[in-house]
């Protein structure tokens, strides 16, 4: 029993031990083509925005809830170094599932401008890319959840 | 298009050009009038609980030090509408500020400014023309900072030369703006 409980410690562990993948401007790019085929939408979010910490747990159920009809959640932390061990943990404790990335960019200006011109930096931000890579919808700060919704539902 | 959406579109549509006066409240609830024509002022949105801005703290102490002997006017503003008056006064206290901080109410400066975060930067030029707005510097972390920004556009506007950057991606927390929870 003892050795049965110990196992399912570390398969939660491994679930949900969050490594937080460094990404710079051509890893966002990798990271979007990687996901064709799927409805992709990323969240970038901090461990000092106090919104982006009270929206995860509804994202986190929404990217759950449209897993299976192809629907892939991803979290992009804008957090520094040496906050990545606290962000880690945040994600730990939303049970948010791997992979989880965080912004190491070389010129932030260049990073925030790909992704989205009209994009200030401001978090939240969320993303929604259709099942070719292409960006359908952005969010900038708390996301309207019925809105996202039904953009996730029309894309899928 | 949501709320922020909409708040973000706006805000990038139309930065001001021109500030003239700067009006705020000391931490006393007392209104001051700040002008800023024939002189170059630094105006910094701050933070009191904002982990960002505070990590700034250190180096906004510096820019101060080593600027306000120069001829540089500094007004340090908190537009949070979460963080009142006393709060700031003994957030300042705490951090050893060397300058004054003082309330923008109801965000009314922040909106004139179009600032977004804390910390946030704008440099208002001798003529009253805003000629920076943007970052201190471009990293959260004092041991990888690549550029500085203030400092560089400060220089500049100091020596009458062209600014390296008008604009810098500024980043921090958002500004908790009069009627917004978050």
């Amino acid at each position: 029993m003892k050795r049965l409980l110990t196992l399912l410690a570390l398969a939660a562990a491994c679930a949900y031990g969050a490594d937080l993948k460094p990404v710079d401007e051509t890893g966002y790019a990798r990271l979007v083509a990687a996901s064709k085929g799927k409805v992709l939408l990323v969240n970038f979010w901090a461990t000092y925005c106090v919104p982006c910490r009270k929206e995860m747990p509804q994202l986190v159920a929404l990217g759950a809830r449209y897993k299976a009809q192809g629907l892939e959640f991803v979290t992009l932390s804008a957090d520094e170094p040496e906050q990545k061990k606290d962000a880690a943990a945040f994600l730990d404790k939303m049970k948010v599932a791997a992979p989880v990335y965080i912004k190491q960019a070389r010129d932030d200006d260049k990073f925030i401008g790909g992704i989205d011109p009209k994009w200030s930096g401001a978090l939240p931000a969320t993303f929604l890319y259709d099942r070719k890579g292409k960006k359908a919808r952005s969010f900038f700060g708390e996301v309207p959840l019925a809105e996202l919704e039904a953009a996730i539902k029309k894309l899928l | 298009m949501n709320v922020s959406t909409l708040a973000v579109a706006v805000l990038l549509a139309s930065a001001p050009t021109r500030i003239d006066t700067i009006q705020a409240t000391d931490l006393q609830g007392k209104p001051v009038t700040i002008q800023t024509s024939g002189k170059i002022t630094a105006v910094l949105i701050v933070s009191t609980n904002c982990p960002v801005s505070n990590d700034y703290n250190e180096r906004m102490k510096a820019l101060y030090r080593d600027y306000s002997g120069r001829g540089v006017s500094f007004v340090f503003l908190n537009a949070n509408a979460n963080e009142p008056a006393a709060e700031v006064a003994r957030h300042a206290q705490a951090a050893g500020f060397t300058f004054p901080v003082f309330k923008d109410l109801n965000n009314a400066e922040a909106d004139r400014f179009h600032a977004e975060f804390t910390p946030h930067v704008f440099i208002v030029g001798r003529d009253s023309q805003v000629i920076y707005r943007g970052a201190i510097d471009d990293s959260r972390s004092a041991a990888r900072i690549g550029k500085n920004h203030l400092r560089d556009a400060l220089d500049a506007a100091m020596a009458g030369k062209a600014l390296p950057a008008a604009e810098t991606k500024a980043f921090g927390c958002t500004i908790k703006r009069v009627g917004k929870s978050s």
